[in-house]
């Protein structure tokens, strides 16, 4: 697959006259200029024998330095089909019941509003148009409507047509463009061609709403939504001819106006003029903010019952930075997370072990090479030894079979673990719903704690568990029955739950019981003592079932606390978290948020990090040995906000003729400073000064 | 500038000889303006031993400050600085002096001497705030014979030493203290040591008068397209084998990019230099690891620089990959249509088939960077079964898109940092002339238009001496009102700007008996426009105003050929 440079520079002469043509299909180099094949012709020889089964290719390349096999890259690509495939159902199911509200909403306001109901005697203005407030969540407009459209077009109903504000350049261009979406929505394009020919009488040009008339006629349209997806770039002027021209032809065409607005209706509505304004009856629906739908999303991604890959704290913490500050939409987040799947699966050879692969398939060598070497096998085999177990450890070391057998053994309790670790994380959640009053910590916030292992003494479980002593029997039960089920497995609780019940129903008139921590069971005294009032608290004397109910109070904290500290483990500290925990901040953060303005200014500033040099580099010299445009930013760094040309082309021929003396061909630096100099003017960062002749003002600053 | 260079040729030339002596002299200066001011010779000994460590260290900090990478150039002198130092120790003296009397007020006003004697002298390195030095200037002013006879030859010594060491004598009674003209040009732009960025930006752009050096390239050939590619050639790149491996690592990517097409995403290659090989090494690679045992994929190339590139064309084309021989004859003008029929196309072709793969270079070139054109490559990457990568070579391409678009665009961007040159992607030579406002190189500056000229009917040629008399003279009146002008005239302010009426000149050519009606008029200025002789453009009240894209020297040269010839 390499092109070796002898080869490169051949295809590039060949190229020559492809580097001007605006755009080209491309063209296989391997076959002579001369052939002339054209690709359309190859393409119906294909079409012959393209009917043969899908080829299985392989996506992954095979790793451990390419001695992986095949079938072990097979299986990673499987085991990331697979995994995501599940997550990736999870995700839909979630997007489509957030909207689900909207959606059933805006349907019946479509379906329910029709121009029948319209009445020319009382000028009763029909409903003709919904305003859907988007809010920063721009992506779920897109997929209410695409949602929309399918509901309607199973009923047979209708359909949406959806406009743009790049497609409404003026009047004409608009309809006609309305009324080919309308048409090919159903038909198809050749359908469209189709209608647009074969017709009776005189033929209508593009743009002729009689065109569309037709078509509703023909197929009996009962609703034809047409949404407007970002209403406020559209020319208010071409916004009010369209509306009063689609009103003028409400009687015939059902048409029903949707309008997407990202900023508020008041704002929207401002912009139009008057008479348009007055054309627009209709109602208003609300999208749901995106942080939420986000939230949801991750706890099902995470805390699933049988998850075997999560995403570490440091990748959390990157999608909510994310999320929260740009205005991100769940599915920009659910690709992250994707992404961050993929990047799991396609570079860590192990993570094929997250398949469960007979052993015998595993080029067991290499791979057991790679579990050694792991930072987390060494520190289990020090644990191993400290504990005395030092035989064991002498077995995984030296037993390939032994190491494979006691990965996966390890590896199913530990994913065991990382379940309970976000069972707990949920469990803390469902409390915090009852013990906190105000602010609401989120699920996501717990994960980042947990998963850095810090959720068990951070102050929020604390508080938490404080402020559950003083919880009376009401609340309690009440909070007991929103915790998960799958607690009640243990003894323990199911015992105390029991025991309260019990408690209750020995003392049914008292009340709600209350414990001893409660405010309202202990006393203020005040005693002047030297003439200062002392407040000293003091316990009242309870009644007996509330101190049986403090009791076990106590020990469901003592419980919870035990629970919480055995399963609140860091999972950087699990024996082979390296394979179902992806932790990486970089391969993601990188590709979502490029700095591409930092990578370039280090690339010109110190070009000898990505060039790796033979000769020796001295840190911060310009030398002849760069490439010219890197001389020259680094010169234009040190010069003033206004650079005199003149004196920056000595100064960069001073750099090549110390470098080279004699040997110095000036013409030829001086296309090096034309070039440079061309590449920083595409870079944007100098222009031409009208300060002085022959002088460059500077427009970006390094760092800044 | 100028002095010191002409001066470091002279330098480099006798280094050897002439530095020791001038190190003698100075010394020997130094000794006497001890002698002549220090009224207690004793308490030198005292000073000696505390003077000494600094007179030695003091030059190397000198060295460190200045030691810029222009040193060999002879920009920079370090020796006289150092120089300058370790004379300028003797002020320090007088603290012992006044130690020995301690007066308050003469006490502060000694250190304000010395403080401000530091301030002129370390102005070079320091780059000191205007206001510092003519604080300093003030208190030195005021002084008394004593500080007179100190700062003298001090000064002297540097800068005279730096223009011509044998005028030194005669020249420095006249001098006062204080620096010489042109001595505040030479702050460096470069502050010292390490700042960050953002105090960098506001040291580099304080307040004060423009301190560059009034050079110009007028006296440098520039170069020609013809001498610019055939310097090119000749030329070796040091870094070859470097940028080979780094494109040779990029390489190792192209699966990991497949991959990444494969599960939707589209991709965005950023970062320095050229990556239009890069992405034929890629399309490369995607025929023939594609291409063997399925059809072969469609892959369509856009080279975003290309000048009149439209987006139209763009989707034609991948509709044309696409459909092959089923493509409708008629495509639709709107750009939108295009893509619609592509989209339609694509939703009903067989599910197995290849996806269309679409490889953009430089998607932020200028013909592409429209809000308008980047919204429809957004809506054609969002289209199910289409590939898209694209590349990026400015520094700040994200703000081309807003959030919808770039949730269209459903980017993953990497890093691929190549050093290629841009040498397909930007005209080099038409660039710099541009941006040095010397548009006019295009048609072969002077000679091009004269050669032009020469094609062209004697009317013609009338009316251009005519514009080009109009337009010499328009420039000498701005001159006289143009504070800005450099002295020289030379330059003159940018010739885009000087321009004349439209109406103004067709008035003054029918008055010449050069056009007879305005139609004859436009067919000679198009003929100009043609050969790109004159530019054209409308002025702030509408007005179309004419102007010739070259500088002044080669209007005058023009127009002594056309009136001569």
């Amino acid at each position: 697959m390499e092109i070796d440079g002898f080869d490169a520079e051949v295809l590039e002469s060949s190229r020559d006259k492809s580097q001007s043509q605006g755009v080209y299909i491309y063209q296989p180099t391997q076959q002579g200029k001369g052939a002339g094949e054209r690709p359309s012709k190859r393409r119906k020889v294909a079409s012959t024998d393209a009917s043969e089964e899908p080829k299985n290719h392989q996506s992954f390349a095979p790793l451990l330095n390419g001695d992986e096999n095949a079938e072990c890259v097979q299986l990673r690509y499987d085991i990331y089909k697979q995994l995501w495939s599940v997550q990736k159902q999870k995700i839909k199911g979630i997007l489509e019941d957030v909207d689900a509200g909207v959606l059933m909403d805006v349907l019946s306001f479509v379906r329910n509003t029709s121009p029948q109901t319209y009445d020319p005697i009382l000028a009763k203005e029909p409903e003709t148009s919904a305003l859907v407030t988007v809010g920063s969540n721009v992506s779920s407009l897109s997929r209410l409507l695409s949602r929309l459209n399918d509901q309607l077009a199973a009923t047979g109903d209708g359909g949406v047509v959806v406009l743009e504000s790049g497609d409404a350049p003026n009047l004409k261009t608009t309809l006609k463009n309305i009324i080919r979406a309308a048409v090919t929505n159903t038909e198809g394009n050749d359908g469209y061609q189709k209608f647009l020919t074969d017709r009776a009488g005189p033929r209508l040009l593009g743009y002729d709403l009689d065109l569309l008339h037709d078509y509703v006629q023909r197929k009996g349209t009962k609703k034809l939504v047409l949404a407007l997806r970002d209403s406020e770039a559209f020319d208010p002027g071409l916004l009010t001819d369209l509306l009063s021209l689609l009103r003028s032809w409400l009687d015939r065409i059902p048409f029903t106006v949707l309008l997407g607005i990202s900023t508020s209706v008041e704002l929207f509505e401002g912009r139009l003029p008057r008479s348009c304004a007055s054309l627009l009856q209709g109602r208003h629906f609300e999208v749901q903010e995106a942080g939420n739908c986000v939230d949801r999303i991750y706890e099902a991604l995470q805390a699933d019952l049988t998850g075997r890959l999560w995403l570490g704290r440091n990748i959390t913490s990157t999608l909510f930075e994310r999320s929260s500050d740009f205005f991100q939409s769940p599915e920009a987040f659910s690709r992250m997370v994707k992404y961050a799947y993929m990047s799991h699966f396609f570079a860590n050879p192990l993570a094929v072990l997250l398949a469960n692969p007979a052993s015998t398939m595993l080029p067991q060598l290499r791979i057991c090479e790679a579990i050694r070497n792991l930072p987390s096998f060494r520190m289990f085999c020090e644990d191993l030894v400290q504990a005395g177990f030092s035989k064991e450890v002498r077995g995984l070391l030296e037993d390939d079979q032994y190491l494979l057998q006691q990965t996966s053994k390890h590896l199913d309790t530990n994913q065991q673990k990382m379940r309970r670790l976000f069972q707990v994380v949920l469990v803390i959640h469902a409390c915090l719903q009852h013990t906190q009053s105000s602010k609401k910590t989120s699920v996501s916030d717990l994960s980042i704690r947990a998963l850095s292992g810090e959720l068990g003494e951070s102050p929020i479980v604390e508080e938490m568990l404080a402020t559950m002593k003083t919880l009376d029997s009401e609340k309690l039960m009440c909070l007991l029955n929103s915790l998960p089920r799958a607690l009640f497995n243990d003894a323990h609780f199911s015992a105390i739950q029991h025991d309260i019940q019990t408690l209750l129903q020995t003392y049914p008139d008292s009340g709600p019981l209350r414990s001893e921590y409660n405010t309202n069971s202990s006393v203020v005294k005040t005693t002047v003592v030297q003439q200062r009032v002392r407040l000293s608290k003091g316990k009242a004397k309870l009644p007996e079932q509330d101190l049986e109910y403090t009791k076990i109070i106590d020990r469901l904290v003592a419980i919870l606390q035990e629970y919480f500290a055995e399963i609140l483990v860091n999972p950087q500290d699990l024996f082979l978290h390296e394979l179902f925990l992806f932790d990486l901040r970089n391969p993601l953060k990188e590709t979502f948020a490029p700095r591409p303005r930092f990578a370039i200014e280090r690339a010109l500033a110190s070009p000898f990090d990505y060039l790796f040099s033979s000769f020796d580099v001295t840190e911060g010299k310009i030398s002849a040995k760069q490439p010219a445009t890197a001389i020259l930013y680094q010169l234009y760094l040190e010069s003033g906000a206004l650079v005199n040309v003149h004196d920056l082309w000595q100064a960069f021929y001073a750099v090549f003729e110390s470098d080279q003396g004699d040997s110095c061909d000036e013409r030829v630096v001086m296309t090096l400073f034309y070039g440079a100099l061309s590449e920083l003017k595409a870079f944007g960062v100098v222009k031409n000064s009208r300060k002085k002749t022959d002088h460059l003002a500077k427009s970006a600053w390094m760092g800044l | 500038m100028k002095r010191k260079l002409s001066d470091s040729g002279l330098e480099n030339d006798q280094s050897l000889a002439s530095t020791p002596k001038r190190q003698r002299k100075t010394l020997g200066q130094t000794n006497g303006a001890r002698n002549g001011h220090a009224s207690n010779p004793p308490v030198t000994n005292g000073d000696a031993s505390y003077e000494l460590p600094r007179g030695q260290s003091t030059p190397k900090k000198a060295n460190g400050v200045t030691a810029t990478s222009l040193k060999e150039s002879g920009l920079k002198t370090p020796t006289h600085k150092s120089k300058a130092r370790s004379l300028f120790a003797t002020p320090t003296k007088p603290k012992s002096v006044a130690a020995a009397t301690p007066t308050r007020a003469k006490n502060a006003d000694r250190s304000a001497k010395k403080k401000s004697a530091r301030v002129l002298f370390e102005q070079d390195e320091d780059g000191a705030w205007d206001g510092s030095e003519r604080l300093a200037e003030e208190i030195l002013q005021d002084d008394d014979a004593e500080a007179e006879k100190l700062g003298e030859p001090v000064t002297d010594s540097i800068e005279a030493g730096a223009e011509q060491p044998l005028a030194k004598d005669t020249k420095a009674p006249k001098r006062r203290a204080g620096r010489p003209k042109g001595a505040r040009n030479k702050r460096s732009p470069t502050p010292e040591g390490e700042l960050p960025a953002h105090e960098r930006y506001f040291f580099q752009n304080r307040a004060g008068p423009v301190k560059t050096s009034n050079m110009t390239l007028n006296k440098v050939p520039l170069l020609t397209h013809e001498e610019y590619f055939e310097k090119l050639r000749q030329y070796v790149d040091p870094c070859r084998d470097e940028k080979e491996y780094l494109l040779a690592l990029h390489h190792r990517s192209f699966p990991q990019w497949s991959f990444e097409f494969d599960e939707g995403f589209n991709i965005c290659l950023f970062g320095y230099g050229s990556k239009r090989k890069l992405v034929q090494q890629f399309a490369d690679w995607v025929y023939t690891y594609r291409g063997v045992s399925s059809t072969p994929p469609a892959i369509v190339i856009v080279n975003g620089y290309t000048p009149g590139i439209s987006i139209r064309s763009i989707f034609a084309t991948i509709a044309t990959a696409v459909l092959g021989d089923e493509l409708p004859a008629k495509l639709g003008s709107q750009p939108t249509e295009v893509l619609e029929l592509l989209q339609s196309a694509l939703k009903t072709r067989p599910a197995h088939e290849e996806p269309v793969t679409v490889l953009i270079n430089s998607v932020d070139a200028p013909p592409l960077r429209r809000a308008a054109n980047q919204a429809l490559l957004a809506r054609l990457a969002a289209t199910p079964r289409v590939r898209l990568l694209m590349t990026a070579d400015t520094p700040n391409f994200p703000l081309m898109w807003d959030i919808s678009v770039r949730d269209q665009f459903n980017l993953v961007c990497h890093d691929s940092t190549t050093f290629s040159p841009f040498a397909v992607e930007t005209d080099v030579v038409e660039e710099v002339h541009a941006l040095l406002g010397r548009k006019g190189r295009r048609i072969g500056g002077k000679e091009g238009v004269g050669f032009v000229l020469k094609s062209l009917p004697e009317n013609a040629r009338n009316l251009y001496r005519l514009l080009l008399t109009e337009l010499v003279s328009v420039m000498d009146d701005g001159h006289q009102s143009d504070e800005e002008a450099p002295a020289d005239g030379t330059g003159g302010k940018s010739p885009d700007e000087v321009g004349i009426e439209f109406r103004l000149l067709y008035q003054k050519a029918t008055e010449e008996f050069i056009a007879s009606s305005e139609m004859m008029f436009r067919t000679l200025l198009k003929e100009f426009h043609d050969h790109q002789m004159i530019t054209s453009r409308l002025d702030a009240s509408g007005m179309e105003v004419l102007g010739v894209p070259l500088s002044r020297d080669e209007m005058e040269g023009v127009l002594e050929d056309l009136v001569l010839g």
